[in-house]
């Protein structure tokens, strides 16, 4: 019997009649398994299967078979698979569950009442293993993302897993820490733990499976792996009409402590600026303060007039209404712009579920939905802040295709991301922030080390 | 020191604050808790916040106390009878009995101040007996959540001034606090998972941090129970007078057993925090 061994299983979610996983037949063995698929084809929800959560905390109507290292799911609590099942979530600031780092990689150990002497020793072998031993005594908010994440892996592993579950791990990290994480796993894995992992930045994770699954429907099934992605050069103009913003000697951060270090930049109308560098190299920083969000400490910012539009990094945050028409109706109300809600829900291809309530929606159609709020209204300034985090295909073209429509009307796009596929497809102007500092022109095959 | 050792202390210390209302033996009280905070509070927990706050609930309380009481034979100043509530004569009865009152409370929260500003927060988690253990985790996660959260309800607040949003009437207020509402739902059902996922409520737990019980910590503990006990029994036997000021204000009487026995709480202060 495999590792895992699902046999016509079905699921619904509590209140609902539509099957996520629907006649699912699925069996696993050992190594590196990569699941791929849009958002709602039920790659989360086949991840849940493994260690119990579903059907055990989210609840919902399950039929069929589902064994996980010869243990029945339907019928083990997800406490008790946790023994042998680790799973690894895409948010790495939700997972920590004390302040610092050896505390929080020994809460597993704790739970499942390991002596303290054996703690200790698991402890050190998973924090050596995900190369973060030197960060014990750290603050968990001290941490970068790519640290946090590896720390989220450590706790698992330090349960000594025969499974390794993660859910979209690199979502949220640049490359050096989506690199590292994947060195983690890939020592676990050579240390004879098996693994799936749900993820949509395949070019990640390409050289290091050893079997692609792809979901569809409720269903997987066997598939090659995508081909790599071809490398582009920046496009577009490269002497703007207009210039749309400007930094003069800015420096910017929080508090008194600038982040950002005496910043001479512009942005011009039609241009796709990509901003790109390491977890917290400033990058928030300089959308707010393009933005007006954050007064810089010295220097000034110059912006034309005209509507900006701002993305967060939680889109899905936005929303606040009851239907996603309503979100988009709001936004033109309340900054007094011309448009129609439904021309942006159809670019967005949103049309079909434009009176649903946004957060019933797939993670990826409200991704999309959050994007229609922030671009409703033409607004000739548009900044976007990590916007590919988990977002499936049909996600990213859409972005893509919107980001290129206000460019070809003469807005301004800045766009943060660590994603260089994004960078690849839209961007005109590639600038990277380090130690504060900004440099440009970045060549675009450079952008896959900095981004 | 032991958070349970200091546990005994607090405990010992709240037991006299709340069993007195003279404020000589609530004032010993107090005097040892500031010392306590200065000699081992934690680098890094500065007890300023803490102290403003305790100080703004002490004077409120002998400001209300000096405004409504009107008992009292010493007119210091009268405000016009026809303010309600408020008015009438202010006595230095009144005065004097919310200056106790505000002292009570001062060392009511400072004794328990040192659980925070001494120990860590998994340290508390730690010192809980094991019928608490879940819970205490569970609380400790619940904690760790608030300083994401409040980050989170400041870029929701900003991403929706960029949509428009101003707070104008209480109706523009949904608009940001709807998102923040269901981002923390969503947050807390995360961590929830999580912790679900890492085994939580597996089996008996066990602690990666060992407190280690020293003789020393044994001294804090018995020295505070012991002064606790006796300062229940004196006031029992009717060795420890009370003090109420009304309606003639009078010096309050001292008991010197009684004043041992809260100057016993100075005992965690003798080793000073290398």
């Amino acid at each position: 019997m495999g590792t895992v061994a699902f046999a016509g299983l079905d699921y619904a979610y509590p209140g609902t009649a539509a099957r996520v996983l629907d006649q699912l037949d699925l069996d696993i063995g050992s190594g590196l398994v990569i699941v791929s698929g849009s958002s709602g084809s039920g790659k989360s929800t086949l991840l849940r299967v493994c260690n119990g959560l579903i059907p055990h905390f989210h609840g919902g109507r399950i039929g069929g078979s589902a064994r996980v290292l010869g243990r029945d799911v339907l019928r083990t609590p997800t406490r008790e698979l946790a023994r042998d099942v680790g799973f690894v979530f895409q948010d790495p600031e939700l997972q920590a569950v004390y302040p610092s780092v050896e505390r929080d990689a020994a809460f597993g150990l704790e739970n499942i009442g390991v002596a303290h002497a054996e703690m200790v020793r698991r402890v050190d072998d998973a924090l050596q293993m995900c190369g973060i031993a030197h960060l014990r005594r750290r603050a968990v908010a001290t941490l970068s993302g790519g640290e946090r994440q590896r720390l989220a892996l450590a706790g698992v592993l330090a349960m000594r897993p025969r499974l390794l579950v993660l859910d979209e791990p690199f979502s949220q990290l640049d490359p050096e820490g989506s690199g590292a994480l994947l060195a983690a796993l890939r020592a676990a894995v050579r240390a004879g733990t098996s693994a799936l992992v749900a993820e949509h930045r395949h070019q990640l994770v390409v050289e290091s499976a050893d079997r692609w699954l792809a979901m569809s429907g409720g269903r997987v099934a066997d598939s090659p792996p995508p081909p790599a992605l071809p490398v582009a050069l920046p496009h577009g103009r490269s002497q703007p009409a207009e210039l749309s913003w400007r930094l003069h000697g800015v420096s910017a951060g929080h508090g008194r402590t600038p982040v950002l270090h005496d910043l001479e930049l512009v942005g011009g109308e039609g241009e796709v600026v990509a901003l790109v560098g390491a977890n917290g190299s400033g990058k928030t920083t300089l959308l707010r303060t393009i933005a007006g969000l954050l007064a810089p400490l010295a220097g000034r910012v110059e912006r034309r007039p005209g509507r900006i539009a701002y993305l967060p990094q939680n889109p899905s945050a936005l929303l606040h209404r009851a239907t996603v028409r309503s979100e988009i109706d709001w936004t033109l109300r309340r900054t007094r712009s011309a448009g129609d809600a439904g021309t942006v829900l159809e670019e967005l291809g949103l049309g079909t579920v434009a009176g649903r309530d946004p957060r019933d929606l797939s993670s990826g159609q409200r991704q999309r939905a959050a994007l229609a709020c922030v671009l409703a209204g033409s607004p000739s300034l548009v900044l976007l802040d990590e916007p590919t985090r988990g977002m499936d295909e049909a996600a990213r073209a859409a972005l893509t295709a919107a980001v290129a429509r206000v460019a070809e009307r003469g807005g301004s796009v800045v766009v943060a991301t660590h994603d260089q596929d994004l960078v690849a497809a839209v961007a005109t102007r590639v600038v990277e922030l380090r130690e504060g500092a900004a440099r440009e022109p970045v060549p675009l095959l450079a952008v896959s080390r900095s981004c | 020191m032991s958070t349970r050792a200091l546990a005994a202390w607090s405990g010992a210390g709240l037991v006299i604050v709340l069993s007195t209302s003279n404020p000589v033996y609530r004032a010993v009280v107090l005097l040892c808790a500031i010392n306590l905070l200065l000699a081992r509070g934690r680098r890094g927990a500065g007890p300023r916040l803490l102290l403003v706050g305790i100080g703004i609930a002490a004077l409120t309380a002998t400001a209300l106390t000096l405004l409504l009481s009107h008992s009292g034979q010493h007119v210091l100043a009268r405000l016009p009878a026809a303010i309600p509530a408020i008015g009438g004569p202010l006595t230095l009865e009144a005065l004097l009995f919310g200056v106790a009152t505000g002292l009570g409370i001062a060392a009511a929260m400072l004794v328990v101040a040192p659980l925070t500003l001494i120990s860590q927060p998994h340290e508390l988690v730690d010192a809980l007996p094991p019928v608490l253990a879940r819970t205490g985790a569970a609380i400790g996660a619940a904690l760790n959540l608030i300083p994401g959260t409040a980050r989170s309800a400041a870029e929701i607040r900003d991403a929706q001034r960029m949509r428009g949003w101003r707070a104008r009437r209480v109706a523009d207020w949904p608009a940001v606090a709807v998102p923040v509402v269901l981002t923390a739902i969503e947050g807390s059902l995360t961590l929830a998972e999580a912790m679900e996922s890492r085994g939580y409520g597996a089996a008996v737990r066990t602690h990666f941090g060992v407190e280690r019980w020293t003789p020393f910590d044994t001294l804090v503990a018995v020295s505070a129970l012991l002064a606790a006990a006796l300062f229940l029994a004196l006031t029992i036997a009717g060795q420890v007078p009370g003090w109420f000021p009304f309606p003639v204000a009078t010096a309050p009487v001292v008991s010197v057993p009684a004043v041992l026995c809260c100057a016993l709480l100075v005992v965690p202060s003798l080793r000073v925090r290398r």
